[in-house]
């Protein structure tokens, strides 16, 4: 029991990083940004290929954040900016991010071939006991990075004045605009920190997974799933709150039905999610169009 | 200058003028485009022709969050407050581009609080729970917070209860006594005879006449409402 | 279609080239045919190349269909795919049922459980709709890969069509006139739609729910239907792909319905060929150039970025706007000549007298108003109306408003007393916390909009509600939405009907005559998002007038009208009620409105000030006071 829930946590801030990552863009540019997950591989392949060039693990890792910071700002620049720029084509975004995702994985395993390569071990496999349960210091190190990040984020969101400017944008953008905020900066300030929360989530899954040029398809779809259940659309922390369940369901799945569980609980959770609360998660305000506010006021009678 | 949306201008070659210190009114009925004029100064309306000048200073070409920095500020029309913030964070988030000069900042805060001192016992509250006429303080004092050249106000009057009406309209008489320029698009009249020294009106995107508040009190209201209909 | 009708165009307008594209028709089917046998007999690889194309052209048919037309950008497409290919396999397979008996139960189950995810929208939209399409299609691969029944991983190997008996055997494969053939049809089918009057519904639906609603169409069904043809289209491309090989979870996962979406980004969304230009390019591309695989796929997302990003309005979209830009040159010369016998001023303030618009409302919309019509008395009714939006205060307090046949009732009121949300409560577009509204002496609480529409209750909107890339006369068309019996049932044959043709003139007729009569006869061929505000006010109030409605709500018709239009709107209105109508206005120009008012009701902060003649109101001095400000 315990195990399955230590476990489900380790996995799920990983989960919770990326969909967090996803949010943050949301938050601000009201796109979800298809290629974070390969943000995030880029900061792995990164950081597994200077390393085994015969540099120190953590200057790699500091290279590996810094390329998946750059990644996801190159995503807003060529796939995102001129999407809304021109305005009027809503969906074009989801094409885009996604033709970029192509690319920067494929470009990936141009570079670097197709198969797994080793990661540097930043821990070494000591194992922690807790009561009858195991976990490694790896698992912990993500479970502690993943809720200080989500905290950091929540406090400079909610005290500094960046941190409310980005409040300011997502709730009114051209009133943003009008008290002089530059909306195309905090864009991309938003997809450069996004990009920093899917480095951290490569690097603390790295060691389990190794180098590969197509994690990043895998977890970006459960990053999604993360940010869906949590109602990450609306307020980014929750994102990671959806990646923490996600990862304690499908470990827990795994564990008392059977070991294919985790491949379609985690779904079936979210299926019920949506249709219990769509309100709770679908409720971004002024992506509904207005007569479906009405409606509401009108039902709620 | 002319502005629209799309192909079609919704106000065409309208010219007017703000004096250092001076209030002037736009006047009109519903759809003459008296907002649009306002978003078109700020840059908001993307088809605009035209040239906008705060003093010497030509902004046409400026973004809108140059225009806010300090050339022009606006509080618009539903007011728009960022309600999940406080009243304090909507205020600060005004000085945006003065946010490294704290000192400044904090003595523009401060004469916000004087001219509205109900504001510094609410400035922790959420301002999505403000009374209308208090979210219209918020919104007046978001926009003194940027020191503009020029306030731009859209109908501070809408949906305020007459009490509220008359605590805005002394506001803004007290901002004009400290020599704020102002441009002030209203339906009420009254309240713009009572503010401004000069009054446009705006029919059909144009302006069709240009008078002092002295004509409208001494030929009466019948002289103005000829446009409004 | 000419973007721009030019005079001349115009006066050829009600016979349209329709007859030689309709003649053509025999001979695309026959060359397509033709093609088709070829692709019958070659080569193997051929073959395979061409039909997943086909394939993947239906899909994007059917995503179009939804998206580009009801704006419901659906991430199902592959789930209903992988629907319909599995219940072929696994029902060939399993339970030996026939295979051409599978088609009619797999259409009937995607299209089944198309409407139920199509339902899912009235709830959510946009952005929400397309992802919970697509978890439903994340769903369905999870399941496929890990039941029993459908094989994991491995897939099924699909059924195999009968072979054409001897004689036929020249035809050559089966499967490859069963695809060709279903795309002919997929691509008829939509060729059909948009060429039916259901096509401005639909995209009113899109673009203009309320207005749709307004002119009687029950939005919400339609939709509902609509999303589940698009299914049953897709689970029948699922039925194909079948015979095609291997059903496998891997061909249906969720990157499958991003690259059908893909497909008509690319190709040109709501476009007749569009879909299947995006098909064939998506779907051949990595078939057709030979590079190392990795470099392939980066091309190909470069591309897909570069498409969106500069031509978004995809291959056909930027194909016809290079057609239009060199026709134009051709005929710039004339076209600048005639712009300018045709300035606004010169088309609609002409002073011919609207003699048409007798005819047009002479036809009363329902019985109900013909055996009423001799009454007179209150023909609109709200008693103690209350209402509010959410837990916010109330914006009506115990409204109270009799409207007497045939009067001109005028609203005013300062912003924010509550007038358009009284217009909203009494058209049904907002259902009323508390009261009762009488509508010809039936109590019509809980009748939705539509349902009113068809009453005979007609209204416009203040903010000029309409599909700004179709014509005037198409979105007034619109408005003879319940006039036309069948018009959904019968889009998907229309143009092959003898009755659509019919009725299609009639409609066509029946619009640009109301146009006329709203004397912006000469905007008829224009797109409304060509059209200065003032005709689109006209055509919003054409689109209400066609029907020949008994009750017209206006909500600020003279907005943004200069001081000529506003005359002209004057006239026009006093036209409609000496035919008997009963109009509703709200404005707030008292100069225009109290003239032609019978009675006016003044409202303030929600509550009824007082209902009078005009000249008691003018006389009134609270309204004075609260209203004209003095």
């Amino acid at each position: 029991m315990l195990q399955f829930v230590l476990s489900g946590l380790a996995i799920g801030s990983i989960y919770g990083l990326i969909g967090m990552a996803l949010a943050i863009c949301f938050y601000v540019t009201r796109v979800i940004n298809f290629s974070q997950g390969q943000s995030m591989m880029a900061a792995i392949m990164l950081t597994a290929a200077i390393s085994s060039a015969g540099y120190s693990p953590l200057a790699a890792a500091a290279a590996g954040l810094v390329g998946s910071c750059v990644i996801a700002v190159l995503a807003y620049v060529v796939a995102v900016r001129p999407i809304l720029a021109l305005d009027r084509f809503s969906f074009g975004w989801l094409v885009s991010t996604l033709g970029f995702a192509a690319v920067v994985e494929n470009g990936a395993a141009y570079l670097w071939g197709p198969t797994s390569r080793p990661f540097p071990a930043f821990l070494n496999e000591a194992s922690i006991h807790l009561g009858d349960a195991v976990l490694t210091e790896q698992q912990l190190l993500a479970i502690a990075t993943a809720i200080i990040a989500a905290t950091l984020f929540e406090v400079v969101r909610k005290t500094t004045l960046f941190g409310k400017l980005g409040v300011a944008i997502a709730a009114d953008p051209e009133m943003a605009s009008a008290i002089g905020a530059n909306t195309t900066a905090v864009a991309l300030v938003a997809f450069a920190i996004a990009g920093l929360f899917a480095g951290i989530a490569g690097l603390l899954i790295g060691p389990s997974t190794f180098a590969n040029p197509y994690l990043g398809s895998t977890y970006g779809t459960y990053g999604f799933i993360a940010m869906m259940i949590g109602g990450g659309t609306e307020k980014p922390v929750t994102a990671m709150f959806g990646g923490l369940l996600l990862g304690v369901l499908a470990e827990g799945a795994n564990a008392l039905i059977n070991s294919q569980a985790s491949d379609w609980f985690p779904f079936l959770v979210l299926v019920v999610i949506l249709i219990v609360t769509p309100r709770g998660l679908f409720n971004a305000g002024h992506l509904l169009p207005r007569f479906r506010v009405a409606a509401t006021a009108a039902a709620r009678r | 200058m002319s502005a629209g949306y799309g192909r079609f201008d919704v106000v065409h070659d309208v010219g007017l003028r703000v004096g250092r210190g001076e209030a002037v009114a736009l006047l009109g009925p519903n759809g003459a485009g008296k907002t649009t004029v306002l978003k078109a100064i700020m840059g908001l309306v993307k088809q605009r022709r035209g040239t906008v000048r705060v003093g010497e200073t030509d902004v046409s070409a400026f973004p809108t969050h140059r225009i806010a920095s300090g050339f022009l500020a606006i509080a618009p029309e539903g007011r728009r407050l960022f309600t999940d913030l406080s009243v304090e964070d909507n205020l600060v988030l005004g000085a945006l581009h003065l946010r490294r000069e704290t000192a400044r900042v904090q003595a523009l805060l401060d004469s916000v609080y004087d001219l509205f001192p109900v504001l510094r016992s609410y400035s922790r509250r959420r301002s999505a729970f403000l009374s209308g006429g208090e979210q219209q303080m918020v919104a007046i004092g978001r926009m003194l917070m940027s020191d503009p050249d020029v306030l731009l106000l859209d109908e501070p009057s809408v949906a305020l209860s007459p009490a509220a009406v008359e605590t805005v309209v002394k506001a803004l008489i007290e901002l004009r006594r400290r020599g704020a320029s102002l441009l002030l698009v209203e339906q009420r009249i009254d309240i713009a005879v009572r503010v401004c020294d000069r009054l446009y009106i705006l029919t059909h995107g144009e302006i069709a006449e240009e008078m002092t508040p002295e004509t409208v009190r001494r030929e009466g209201l019948g002289i103005i409402n000829k446009y409004l209909g | 279609m000419t973007s721009k009708a030019t005079p001349l165009s115009r006066a050829v307008a009600v016979g349209r080239p329709w007859s030689w594209r309709v003649a053509a028709i025999p001979l695309v089917v026959i060359v397509y045919l033709a093609l088709t046998g070829l692709v019958a007999n070659a080569s193997i690889n051929v073959q395979s190349l061409v039909l997943v194309a086909a394939v993947f052209g239906i899909l994007a048919f059917s995503l179009d269909l939804v998206a580009g037309m009801l704006g419901l950008y659906s991430l199902g497409q592959g789930g209903f795919f992988a629907i319909g290919a599995y219940f072929t396999a696994i029902g060939a397979a399993n339970f030996e049922i026939d295979v051409a008996l599978l088609l009619p139960i797999v259409i009937a189950v995607t299209g089944l459980s198309g409407a139920i995810i199509g339902a899912m929208s009235l709830r959510v939209s946009g952005l929400y709709f397309a992802i919970t399409t697509f978890i439903f299609t994340l769903v369905l691969t999870v399941l496929a890969t890990d039941l029993r029944i459908t094989g994991g991983t491995q897939g099924l190997l699909g059924p195999a069509l009968p072979d054409f008996p001897g004689s036929l055997s020249a035809l050559g494969t089966p499967v490859a006139w069963c695809v060709m053939i279903a795309l002919l049809l997929a691509m008829g089918l939509i060729w059909n739609v948009r060429n039916s009057p259901l096509y401005p519904v639909l995209l009113s639906i899109r673009d203009a729910e309320p207005f749709a609603e307004a002119a009687g169409a029950r939005t919400s069904l339609i939709k509902i239907g609509i999303f589940g043809v698009s299914a049953a289209m897709a689970g029948a491309a699922g039925w194909l792909f079948s015979f095609l090989g291997v059903v496998s979870p891997g061909q249906f996962d969720w990157s499958v319905s991003l690259n059908i979406l893909v497909m008509v980004l690319i190709g040109g969304i709501n476009t007749t060929l569009g879909p299947l230009v995006g098909a064939i390019f998506v779907t051949m591309f990595p078939a057709t150039v030979n590079i190392n695989p990795w470099l392939q796929e980066i091309v190909y997302g470069a591309l897909s970025i570069i498409a969106v990003t500069m031509f978004p309005e995809g291959i056909i979209g930027l194909a016809r706007r290079r057609l239009a830009a060199r026709t134009s040159r051709r005929a710039g010369r004339t076209e600048n000549a005639t712009l300018l016998t045709e300035t606004p001023a010169a088309s609609t303030l002409d002073s011919r007298r609207p003699a048409d618009l007798d005819r047009i409302s002479s036809q009363p919309e329902s019985p109900v108003g013909e055996q009423g019509s001799a009454a007179v008395g209150a023909v609109v009714e709200c008693r103690d109306i209350t209402f509010g939006y959410g837990a916010g205060p109330k914006v009506l307090r115990g409204v109270s408003l009799t409207v007497e046949r045939g009067h001109i009732h005028g609203l005013i009121g300062p912003n924010g007393s509550g007038k358009s949300t009284l217009a909203n409560v009494i058209a049904g577009r907002l259902t009323p916390m508390a009261g009762t509204i009488l509508v010809k002496g039936m109590r019509v609480n809980g009748l939705s909009p539509s349902g009113r529409a068809r009453l005979g209750l007609r209204r416009t909107f203040q903010a000029a509600e309409l599909v700004r890339e179709l014509t005037t006369s198409q979105n007034v068309s619109i408005g003879l939405f319940t006039r036309v019996p069948g018009i959904v049932r019968r889009a998907a044959l229309w143009p092959l009907l003898p009755s659509g043709w019919r009725d299609q003139a009639w409609m066509r007729a029946r619009s640009s005559e109301a146009l006329r009569s709203v004397e912006a006869g000469a905007w008829t061929e224009r797109r409304v998002g060509d059209v200065p505000h003032g005709i689109e006010q006209l055509t919003q109030l054409a689109s209400v007038c066609v029907a020949g409605p008994d009750i017209i709500i206006l909500d600020e018709p003279a907005t943004g009208l200069s001081s000529r239009e506003v005359a002209h709107l004057a006239r026009i209105l006093t036209q409609l009620k000496a035919q008997g109508v009963t109009l509703i206005i709200i404005e707030h120009q008292t100069r225009f409105l109290f003239p032609l008012c019978d009675k006016v009701t003044v409202l303030n902060a929600g509550e009824v000030v007082l209902t009078g003649t005009a000249d008691e109101v003018r006389a009134d001095p609270v309204v004075r006071q609260v209203y004209l400000g003095e």
